[in-house]
């Protein structure tokens, strides 16, 4: 086997450690196991073939996590026939910690589900809102960064951000009712 | 530092505040009115272990060693290509 360039060594030191970040990232915004890796491989192809226009020194996972989610969004999404959901489709959920402070006012619900089902509950956001709650919470990327991979405005990151993270809790509150980990709200109607 | 902030503001600040992306002056402020205010703070609290939960979650999901050693064959295959 040949000895990989300095440009291939350089390659594989900056992108290889980001594969986890990648590979979590194509689960999350295709839903399939089979289908992120697909999308994880013709990430990192693309990226080695636009290695030479990749500034060194700025940040090679928000750089990798870009091509990915256009890859997705190129020759992906379409394959699943996502509704796009807009920002105004949706309904402002209530705080959940307003509803449950006096019950569980630390969230320690949140932790007693297992990871299947808040993997699940994430899956089931919107996609549009589901893309920016993966990157923002899961693979700890800013404002600016997502602004700049998804081509949306900070101001729209934000929004976003917000109501993904409303409507997860809501739907991970829901579960854990239904399932007893936390008992229901008494209803005092009036 | 500035005026003191109220809860309402606070509030509105709260995501930008976890996010570590609020500016040194306004990230004081909230830091003041976190440590006086005690509903704020439960409710910062509460949204924070929200987060980490997130994120602790999200580590524990791998990359496969079966797709690690695809691309390295792949990558390493382009490159001999040159
Ligand atoms: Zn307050």
């Amino acid at each position: 086997m040949a000895e990989p360039s300095t440009a291939g060594r350089q390659f594989n030191a900056e992108a290889l450690p980001h594969l986890d970040a990648l590979y979590r990232t194509a689960l999350r915004l295709t839903g399939d196991p089979s289908q992120a890796e697909d999308l994880v491989q013709d990430t990192m192809l693309k990226a080695y073939r636009a290695w030479r226009q990749y500034q060194p020194g700025t940040n090679a996972k928000g750089w990798l996590l870009t091509i990915l989610r256009n890859t997705f969004i190129n020759d992906y999404r379409r394959r699943k026939l996502e509704p796009i959901a807009t920002d105004l489709e949706l309904v402002e959920p209530h705080a959940l910690y307003r509803a449950i402070e006096d019950v569980d006012p630390e969230g320690a619900f949140f932790a007693k589900i297992v990871d299947e089902k808040v993997l699940e509950a994430i899956d089931a956001l919107p996609p549009d809102f589901r893309e920016v709650l993966v990157l923002s919470d899961m693979e700890g990327m800013s404002y600016g960064e997502i602004a700049e991979a998804l081509e949306i405005p900070v101001g729209t990151v934000k929004s976003r951000l917000f109501r993904a993270r409303r409507l997860l809790q809501s739907s991970l509150y829901a579960y854990a009712v239904e399932t007893g980990i936390i008992p229901p709200r008494e209803n005092h109607d009036g | 530092m500035g005026e003191p902030i109220n809860c309402r503001e606070a509030a509105e600040r709260l995501q930008d505040f976890l996010k570590q992306e609020l500016t040194p002056e306004l990230e004081a402020e909230m830091q003041a009115h976190l440590e006086r205010c005690r509903p704020c703070f439960d409710e910062a609290r509460f949204e924070a272990n929200f987060v980490l939960m997130l994120e602790v979650r999200a580590r524990r999901v791998e990359c496969p060693a079966a797709l690690r050693a695809r691309i390295a064959r792949l990558l390493q295959s382009e490159m001999e290509r040159g």
